[in-house]
């Protein structure tokens, strides 16, 4: 008999897969299937968190750039 | 046609069959929705039933079409259906009686005078000529988009009370704690949207406001698609429209759309925004374009410099502009006459946060480019444009589709047979052959196919 199950497939890089299935490891609440390797089945209502968790993740490693936040000095 | 207006044409999709049917009792609107609604191939099929007073069989229709293209004729098939153009029986097509007889006079010029619009017969003792309209739909929206913005210098121009409540009801302002009413994300993506967009969105708005106010719908719609067909410059006699289109023209005289001289004048003037409506013209480019129309001392369009290590120069004083590049880039100087800013990653980061993309970030830029600038090829530095791109990529590294996966699929041949149609109807997102799974959009159809030859193969 054909299942049917209700989702939302996600697209990424297999490198993005790799942090979606490390995310999940640890409460294995988001992923419904894993597809093939750039392919996931998350349920509906994790999505919007699993967004914000997986950005968090990437810009644990990116540092604002400081120059901007500088004020010009002036020379007395 | 812009992809924004083409948006709001898709709201329209939504109504009711009888809605419908009462719409297409107007030429004006069966044409406009023919010319604004259907892709190329609807429209061939409509004009080889339209003179045709029997049904049209099917497989007519589909001799026209390649074979390769059965995507493109099922699409046409479905919009025509969606919008209760055609009956379908006994595999045969015909049109809607009512549209067929609106969309001959439409195209043959039958059909009751007025229909189109009556213009005046008597000599306007106050005559208006286009240039005035232009300045006066030019400051009527700009009076809005200033409002939004929160301007106060503007106060003496602050719209009227059904222009507030309209953009209330349709949350691109909100009321704070403090009774103030200030701007909210959907307005910020709104004020760098064309002109003719915009336009569009706030009748939307109005439309969806009116079955409060108990106001016909179908009025409405009738008279804005008349408003379309209209000519620039001349003006037309009220005699023809329904109270509730009376009703209409004060609150289309707030936004700009028509000129009137005062509420008791019995002819109105249609402006640039209201001949718009319906058409691919842009006649007014963008907020900044229409100001600096407006105003005789600026001659030039632009006034945004962007250099390729991502500072901007803007040379304006127009609070609107402003607060407009502080969506988007990082304010850094002002002067009487300049305004220095840089594009920065967060400074983009935020603004795709707030709903704006990178597509109308660059399209603002480059309508209001310096003369100077102009002179490039291309006008925007590629680094520059580029890189807003990539940043708004950073943000996209997952992309989601909500759907339905089905798998565990008896047989190989139920597998293609089912994989097939998703494909046809256009829904197939992701298959796996090996594996007999596959994810698709919309599963009603889907599932009903299964269940159809599960009891067909019984």
């Amino acid at each position: 008999m054909v299942r049917a199950i209700k989702g939302v497939l996600v697209e990424c890089d297999p490198s993005i897969k790799a942090i979606i299935l490390d995310i999940d490891s640890k409460t294995h609440d988001f992923v419904v299937e894993n597809l093939d390797e750039s392919h996931l089945i998350i349920k509906d209502n994790k999505v919007a968190e699993l967004k914000r968790m997986l950005e968090e993740r990437l810009n644990e490693h990116t540092k604002v750039d400081s120059l901007e936040e500088e004020e010009e000095e002036e020379d007395d | 046609m812009s992809s924004q207006a083409m948006k709001s044409f898709e709201h329209l999709e939504g109504l009711s069959e009888a809605i419908f049917k009462r719409l297409y009792q107007q030429p004006a609107t069966a044409l406009a929705i023919f010319r604004r609604m259907l892709p190329n191939l609807a429209k061939t099929f409509v004009m080889a039933m339209l003179f045709n007073p029997d049904p049209v069989p099917v497989s007519s229709l589909e001799a026209c079409v390649h074979p390769d293209q059965n995507r493109l004729k099922e699409e046409a098939f479905a919009k025509l259906r969606q919008l209760y153009i055609v009956v379908e029986k006994q595999g045969a097509f015909a049109l809607d009686a009512t549209f067929k007889v609106e969309l001959r006079k439409a195209l043959t010029g039958g059909g009751t005078p007025g229909s189109f619009g009556l213009p005046c017969d008597t000599e306007d003792k106050n005559k208006v000529d286009i240039s005035f309209l232009d300045r006066y739909a030019a400051e009527q929206w700009e009076s809005i988009l200033h409002f939004m913005v929160g301007n106060e210098t503007q106060s003496s121009r602050r719209p009227s009370e059904g222009v507030v409540r309209l953009l209330l009801h349709g949350k691109l302002m909100e009321q704070t704690r403090s009774s103030e009413i200030v701007i909210t994300q959907l307005g910020f993506s709104f004020l760098l949207q064309e002109v003719n967009s915009q336009v569009w969105t706030l009748l939307l708005l109005y439309l969806d406001m009116a079955e409060q106010l108990r106001m016909d719908p179908v009025d409405i719609l009738h008279f804005l698609f008349l408003l379309g067909s209209l000519e620039l410059g001349q003006d037309y006699d009220m005699k023809s429209l329904t109270p509730t289109q009376k009703g209409m023209l004060e609150d289309l005289r707030d936004y700009g759309i028509v000129y009137q001289r005062k509420s008791s004048s019995r002819r109105f003037y249609p402006t640039s925004l209201a001949t718009g409506l319906t058409s691919e013209i842009r006649s007014l480019r963008s907020p900044a374009a229409t100001l600096a129309n407006a105003t005789p001392r600026n001659a030039e369009n632009g006034f945004l410099i962007i250099e390729t290590n991502y500072r901007m120069y803007a040379y304006t004083n127009s609070p609107l502009q402003i607060a407009v590049l502080n969506l988007f880039a990082r304010l850094i100087s002002r002067f009487p006459n300049l305004v220095t800013a840089r594009i920065t990653r967060e400074s983009i980061r935020q603004a795709i946060n707030k709903g704006i993309t990178a597509e109308q970030i660059i399209d603002y830029m480059t309508a209001n480019a310096h003369p100077q600038l102009r002179k490039n090829t291309p006008i925007l530095p590629p680094t520059v444009v580029d890189q807003i791109r990539l940043w708004q990529i950073e943000g996209e590294r997952m992309k989601s589709t909500s759907g339905y996966l089905f798998k565990e699929f008896g047989a190989n041949l139920e597998f293609n047979a089912v994989r097939k149609y998703a494909d046809d109807i256009g829904v197939l997102v992701w298959e796996d052959k090996n594996r007999g799974m596959l994810f698709v959009s919309k599963h009603e159809q889907v599932a009903d196919y299964i269940r159809k030859r599960a009891q067909s193969s019984r």
